[in-house]
């Protein structure tokens, strides 16, 4: 898997509607396939308002702190390079971090990280972020809090 | 202890493990320096991470490009050392 380092545009980035089930896709480009359907071509641009109505309450209620780390084992487990580390003590002390930054900040920033005030080049800072095109990934094979690891790393 | 201006400033993170690692190596640090080592908590504190924000060039230099925790400013030198961190990587960043 390549690493992707390039910053990217969130001005390019624009909310599209699979027209046969419904499926909301937020990036520069819609998906060829939709990942629901199958359908092809088969996304439209739509307007926030559409999109926030299309979601209405669906999807899931905010994640306990056992959803966090459900989502994140299953992250780590679709990783070719990376999984999420082996150490649920460690695992447990970062998902109150996270959880904390999203109650009093908004989302779940990284607890190693400060935010810098810019909310858009914050959003780098949500849990899980681009960690394989850090420092700590290059020269440890972790991310910045160890939560994510090499696949043959202890 | 030393003023505003001149201190050594450990940068954490309530949340962040490796922070609770290093924390035995800063007591150890001032256990033998006797130099003392202000900890300013930043995600639970909107003061402490202003501070951190005001000498941002500098940490995000450091520490690949964030401002990471734990981060040490030595605010009479300028200097700043990133991540878990050595005793004596620490009492090298604490004399210069």
């Amino acid at each position: 898997m390549s690493v992707i380092k390039s910053e990217y545009n969130i001005e390019a980035k624009r909310l599209w509607r699979c027209h046969v089930c419904n499926d909301l896709h937020y990036g520069a480009a819609p998906p060829p396939v939709c990942p629901t359907c199958g359908a092809k071509r088969a996304f439209v641009l739509v307007d926030r308002d559409e999109a926030a109505k299309v979601l209405d309450n669906r999807g899931d209620p905010p994640f306990t702190k056992q959803g966090v780390i459900d989502a994140w084992k299953r992250f780590g487990d679709m990783g070719e390079e990376y999984k999420l580390v082996d150490d649920a003590e460690m695992v447990e002390g970062l998902v109150e971090g996270v959880l904390s930054n999203r109650n009093d900040h908004g989302l779940k920033y990284c607890p190693c990280r400060l935010t810098q005030g810019d909310f858009v080049s914050d959003l780098k800072l949500i849990c899980p972020c681009n960690f394989q095109a850090q420092k700590t990934w290059t020269e440890r094979r972790e991310c910045w809090c160890g939560l994510f690891v090499g696949r043959n790393k202890q | 202890m030393s003023g505003i201006g001149n201190r050594l400033i450990w940068f954490s993170g309530r949340e962040c493990v490796h922070c609770k690692r290093i924390r035995p190596v800063v007591e150890q640090f001032q256990a033998e320096t006797g130099n003392v080592i202000t900890e300013l908590e930043v995600w639970h504190s909107e003061d402490n991470a202003k501070v951190m924000r005001g000498y941002g060039d500098a940490i995000k230099k450091a520490c690949g490009g964030d401002l990471g925790v734990p981060a040490f400013y030595n605010e009479k030198t300028g200097s700043v050392v990133c991540g878990v961190v050595t005793l004596e990587k620490l009492k090298a960043w604490a004399s210069g």
